[in-house]
């Protein structure tokens, strides 16, 4: 009877413990070194905290100039125009530095799913007016006490108060701030505007330092970051081609009015680059001829940019047709590059993050 | 010479590495590589050519020389009449250049590149019916991908077929399956997309565009002829092959370009080139019958008194509708082959939904909660006809898509500070996954199961917070944000682990584990207290079997609800579970102070007085605790393990599950059998040792457990300890790594141990006063 008992209690505890349906196998894809985007993510966004202090610090100097002259910007400046205008050119200045040190990392902000938010607040979100589902998730409130619900992306803010390219964020008051005798931007910023959004700027980078340095890349990351990042070519192309580069003063386009998006691409192509570079081993070791043709693709694609941007650079206006030929390339070259690397994530396994 | 071998054993050795890491190559350069080289000597041609540069002629010299090549070659054997177009597209790009004529060039262009794409499909398509997975390995690459974008991701499937083929896993047959599913698909969503950016050239009167649009829409059906002459017939696929050639008339100029884009609208409409395969089919039945039983319940929340009052209900009800019919617009043309009339009438309600919603919506009638209930009802049992079995078994990848939406409404809801709305999304993805995959995860990985279930509620060690916990605090949307990340990475190895169809076997023996590991518990407490009982109190005994009884036929009706009524019962599954549960453990506390007062101190009395004091009074009370204690004791569990084998049947089916909940129960019953046996040969003293015992055990796991749902319902705050316990401690002794989990078990046990001290201090005091009095 006790070992009739004994046989039905380990009969019991084995089927309790037992783990009935084995998982499936899957192909092992660890071991990938990915310290070198971690790095590289790290060093950029200090630099770009660095730059975004130097921001605040012009736009406090601006408010203090305002609040002096009791915010009429007239007074200010018939006042106070060179310390002003100074204050005014370095603000332009950092912003300057910012935005492209930003580029530099977008590659990599916007297409890991656990940093992508900071794209959307920085670099990339909509304004509730044009798109109330996928609006910006903050509201910038100013010193004065006023509040801008969800204005789109802060670095787009930025600009648009730095050069004046959307009234409501300017004081309204005209005034030959670069002193170059061009209407562009000459508009007086409003102070309260550019202070808020400069702060506010300047902490969403320290979080992003923050969530950089809690972040520990994984390869889904890094796929997921390439098959993402590298085909939104289209997205910035359409932006270039309504950009006062491509369609002059036609453009109404608030944002993307002094940097041309052809070098911001360049940028987010570098830091992909970087990425991929960390991946290649891995790829190499799955299909060496394909690991070539993707670095390769990733910088023809960038040649072919630099190549559009310098020929604008040296003066050359594109056509809006010529615009949507060139980004078509660019999209198709894209898509094939990211084709290729979503392939080899599926061959290894690797998850694409949605 | 030693050294010449080893050198020689090396390169060997460095070269079976190498052709074992890469898949095969033909010889001479990467065929990718040359098609690419050829499609962008075309462009920078196209585009001297736009700019009024030279240098077009020389870069179409170069294609022309790669075409002349092995590469042209090998395209122009596997596919003669896509070669023709080729030849014909190259002859078609000198013209132009002669006439310098941009469009006409960029028309030619798109037709080069199509052809050069078809031409490699059909490589890969005839190495793959000859077994030759190398050379379809080779030539696979040069194609095209779905446009990606942050949305949206090219699939892989064609790719890990090619593998699968290469590996001997998958078949000729198969392979080529997903190959045609894969690249038609692709061909197809590129062919849409070129007619919706036609339509803006033409819009911007961009000459060149639109005549390169229209050439590669007409390149991309060339690709897709063969399913649309099998669908059609020859006669249809002329008739469109024609429209695509008015198109590129049109479009170059000679023609009315509207005219002929509806006509090759009417021509694609309702067609799909690439069959979906049986796995994506039974994942879209999945989805469709979740969504349709969706919309009514979502409605009837948001609705009372024919006036809408949560319009985020209704919200929800519109996007669950949508997603039914997007997934039904892909099942049409198979179901339509089981019973047209039938898919007709579906297509008819789903529309008629869709119209009250709509009313609805946008503050027009409001139709009553009990129409949508029926046009649902009506649906899912039309459906439940037409669908043959396998899709409503396969549904673990339905399950998760329905899931993903949810959570991204949830997250769409907190993006707009409706955190009401957000709260409701996330208890109906919980719900879906605790009536879904959950049963086959707690037995396949239990620990993983806590951490979903930890993200989706109130967090653990490693994320001190869950959804549930951040939405009730209304915090911003990048923290949820950043726990929605976790809790996907945690569901896609969840999806993963599921993803492989069980045998009948294995479900069976999970649907038993199940029930014996349930049953094993409820047992135990009833060996407990049957055996305080078992002395001079067994007429107590009979109230507990009442109660177990009772709790049985409960279960059995829980049972026998129909699904969609348990899965919108499973989003309060917690809170019932917590309310049975806190039942149980207050009955357990008062019968356990009993048991011990009762065992010692009255026992002692009834010696001492000869029964004369015995307590009569309250005898009701007892009866009725000791009947809500067998119920709740059974039940506790017994709404989960529906739930759970509920799932198992969506997955096996019914009689599979039931052989499984039969040996559960064979097994529970011996178990309970031997433990009543054991128990009832240990001398009085012990018995009432192990008794207290098991009393006092049961007590502080269910008071475990207890705390810990409590915690997940955010009932009880939860202070984790910084540790993660494995999973069986939580399952056998209710122990979890919360602080307060930890301190009412403690203060659990010692009000067990306080009242059995209570009820000897009594003993020994009655002692001395009887000693005292004299006889």
């Amino acid at each position: 009877m006790k070992r009739v008992v004994f046989v039905l209690a380990a009969l019991a505890v084995l089927l309790t413990a037992c783990q009935p349906a084995a998982a499936p196998a899957t192909a092992a894809t660890g071991g990938s070194d990915l310290s070198g985007i971690k790095d590289y993510l790290t060093a950029k966004v200090a630099e770009l905290e660095g730059a975004s202090q130097d921001l605040v610090a012009a736009s406090d100097e601006y408010y203090a100039l305002a609040e002096a002259a009791g915010f009429d910007y007239e007074a200010l400046w018939a006042d106070h125009s060179a310390e002003a205008s100074q204050a005014i050119q370095d603000a332009r200045a950092a912003w300057l530095e910012v935005s492209p040190l930003y580029e530099q990392t977008e590659g990599i902000v916007a297409g890991v799913p656990t940093l992508a938010d900071y794209d959307v607040i920085l670099d990339a979100g909509a304004s509730a007016e044009e798109d109330p589902e996928g609006a910006v998730p903050f509201d910038i409130e100013l010193p004065d006490g006023r509040v801008l619900p969800q204005p789109g992306n802060l670095f787009g803010v930025l600009e648009s108060t730095l050069w004046g390219t959307y009234p409501e964020y300017s004081s309204g008051v005209a005034a030959d701030v670069d002193g170059n005798g061009d209407s562009f931007s000459d508009l007086l910023p409003d102070a309260n505007v550019l202070k808020g959004a400069a702060d506010l700027t300047h902490s969403y980078i320290v979080e992003l330092k923050d969530a950089t340095a809690a972040w520990s890349p994984t390869e889904s990351d890094a796929y997921t970051a390439l098959v993402v990042m590298v085909p939104t070519m289209s997205e910035y192309f359409e932006s270039w081609k309504n950009s006062r580069f491509v369609a002059g003063d036609a453009s109404t386009q608030r944002d993307f009015v002094v940097i041309s998006r052809l070098a911001d691409i360049q940028d987010i192509l570098t830091s992909l680059q970087v990425v991929y570079t960390e991946i290649k081993p891995q790829v190499t070791a799955y299909d060496a001829a394909q690991a070539e043709q993707i670095e390769q693709g990733l910088a023809d694609l960038k040649a072919f940019v630099a190549g559009v941007y310098a020929d604008e650079q040296a003066g050359k206006v594109f056509t809006a047709e010529e615009a949507d030929v060139l980004g078509q390339e660019a999209q198709d070259r894209a898509t094939a590059v990211a084709g290729q690397v979503a392939q080899v994530a599926a061959a290894l396994n690797v998850e694409i993050a949605e | 010479m030693k050294l010449n071998k080893l050198l020689f054993a090396l390169v060997i050795t460095g070269l079976a590495v190498l052709s074992t890491a890469s898949p095969a190559r033909a010889g001479g350069e990467h065929p990718a590589a040359q098609a690419e080289a050829l499609r962008s000597a075309l462009f920078t041609a196209q585009r001297h050519l736009l700019a009024g540069e030279d240098g077009a002629p020389a870069e179409l010299e170069k294609a022309q020389a790669i075409l002349a090549g092995e590469f042209g070659q090998q395209l122009a054997a596997a596919d003669p009449a896509a070669s023709q177009r080729l030849q014909a597209a190259f002859a078609a790009m000198q013209a132009a250049l002669d006439a310098n004529d941009p469009a006409a060039f960029s028309a030619a262009r798109a037709q080069a590149w199509t052809a050069v794409l078809a031409a490699s499909y059909s490589r890969v398509e005839q190495a793959v019916r000859a077994g030759d997975a190398a050379s379809a390995q080779t030539w696979l690459p040069v194609r095209e991908f779905r446009t990606a974008n942050r949305f949206s991701r090219p699939n892989g499937d064609a790719t890990v077929a090619l593998l699968g083929l290469a590996n001997g896993e998958v078949d000729s047959e198969t392979a080529e399956q997903f190959l045609r599913a894969d690249l038609y698909d692709t061909y197809q969503a590129r062919l849409n997309e070129a007619l919706r950016e036609l339509a803006q050239a033409d819009a911007s009167n961009f000459a060149v565009r639109r005549a390169e649009l229209a050439g590669l829409a007409q390149g991309y059906f060339a690709i897709l002829a063969p399913a649309y002459a099998e669908q059609r017939g020859e006669a249809a696929l002329a008739t469109a092959q024609a429209a695509f050639a008015d198109l590129q008339q049109a479009a170059l100029g000679a023609g009315n370009l509207a005219t002929a884009t509806a006509e090759v609208h009417a021509a694609l409409e309702n067609f799909r080139a690439a069959p979906l395969s049986p796995e994506e089919q039974a994942r879209r039945a999945g989805q469709l019958l979740r969504y349709i039983y969706l919309v009514p319940l979502e409605y009837g929340r948001g609705v009372s008194n024919g006036q809408v009052t949560l319009q985020f209900e209704i919200q929800e009800a519109v996007t669950f509708h949508e997603a039914a019919q997007a997934a039904f617009a892909d099942l049409q043309d198979v179901l339509a082959d089981t019973d047209s009339a039938a898919t007709a009438n579906t297509a008819a309600l789903l529309d008629s939904m869709g119209g009250h919603l709509l009313a609805a919506n946008t503050g027009g009638a409001v139709a009553e909660p009990r129409l949508l209930n029926q046009q649902a009802e009506e649906i899912m049992s039309t459906l439940d006809t037409l669908m043959p079995e396998e899709w409503k078994q396969q549904s673990v990848a339905g399950d998760f898509d329905v899931i993903t939406s949810m959570l991204d409404q949830m997250e769409n809801a907190v993006r707009a500070a409706d955190y009401a709305m957000a709260e409701s999304a996330r208890l109906e993805a919980y719900a879906v996954m605790e009536s879904g995959p959950e049963a086959r995860l707690t037995s396949l990985d239990p620990q993983l199961k806590l951490r979903v279930e930890a993200l989706f509620w109130n967090g653990d060690a490693n994320h001190p917070h869950g959804l549930s916990s951040l939405i009730a605090r209304q915090a911003p949307l990048q923290e949820i944000r950043s726990v929605r990340v976790a809790l996907n990475s945690e569901l896609q190895q969840v999806q993963k682990l599921l993803s492989v169809q069980s045998a009948p076997g294995a479900i069976a023996t999970n649907a038993a584990v199940i029930v014996f590991r349930e049953g094993l518990e409820a047992v135990l407490i009833l060996a407990s207290l049957m055996g305080s009982l078992k002395l001079q109190n067994q007429q107590y005994r009979k109230p507990l079997w009442v109660g177990t009884g009772l709790a049985l036929l409960a279960t059995v009706l829980t049972w026998s609800l129909a699904r969609s009524v348990l899965l919108s019962l499973a989003r309060y599954g917690e809170t019932l579970e917590a309310i049975v549960s806190l039942i149980a453990i207050v009955v357990l506390l008062l019968i356990t102070n009993w048991f011990f007062h009762k065992s010692y101190w009255d026992n002692w009395l009834a010696a001492f007085h000869g029964r004369k004091r015995r307590l009569l009074s309250g005898e009701t009370g007892v009866w009725l605790g000791l009947i809500s204690l067998g119920f709740t004791s059974v039940y506790r569990e017994g709404f989960e393990t529906v739930l759970f084998l509920q799932a198992l049947v969506l997955d096996g089916g019914s009689a599979v599950v039931l052989g499984g909940v039969v040996i559960g129960l064979l097994l529970t019953c011996i178990i309970g059998f031997l433990t009543f046996r054991f128990q009832s040969r240990l001398p009085h003293k012990k018995m009432l040792i192990v008794t207290g015992i098991m009393i006092g055990a049961v007590l502080l796991v269910m008071v475990g457990k207890t705390t810990y749902v409590l915690q997940l319902l955010g009932w009880l705050p939860a202070h984790t300890m910084g540790i993660t316990l494995p999973y069986w401690t939580g399952m056998w002794f209710g122990l979890y790594a919360t602080w307060e989990g930890l301190a009412l078990q403690v203060l659990a046990a010692g009000i067990v141990i306080g009242s059995y001290l209570l009820a000897e201090g009594l003993k020994k005091q009655n002692r001395k006063a009887g000693a005292a009095t004299p006889g």
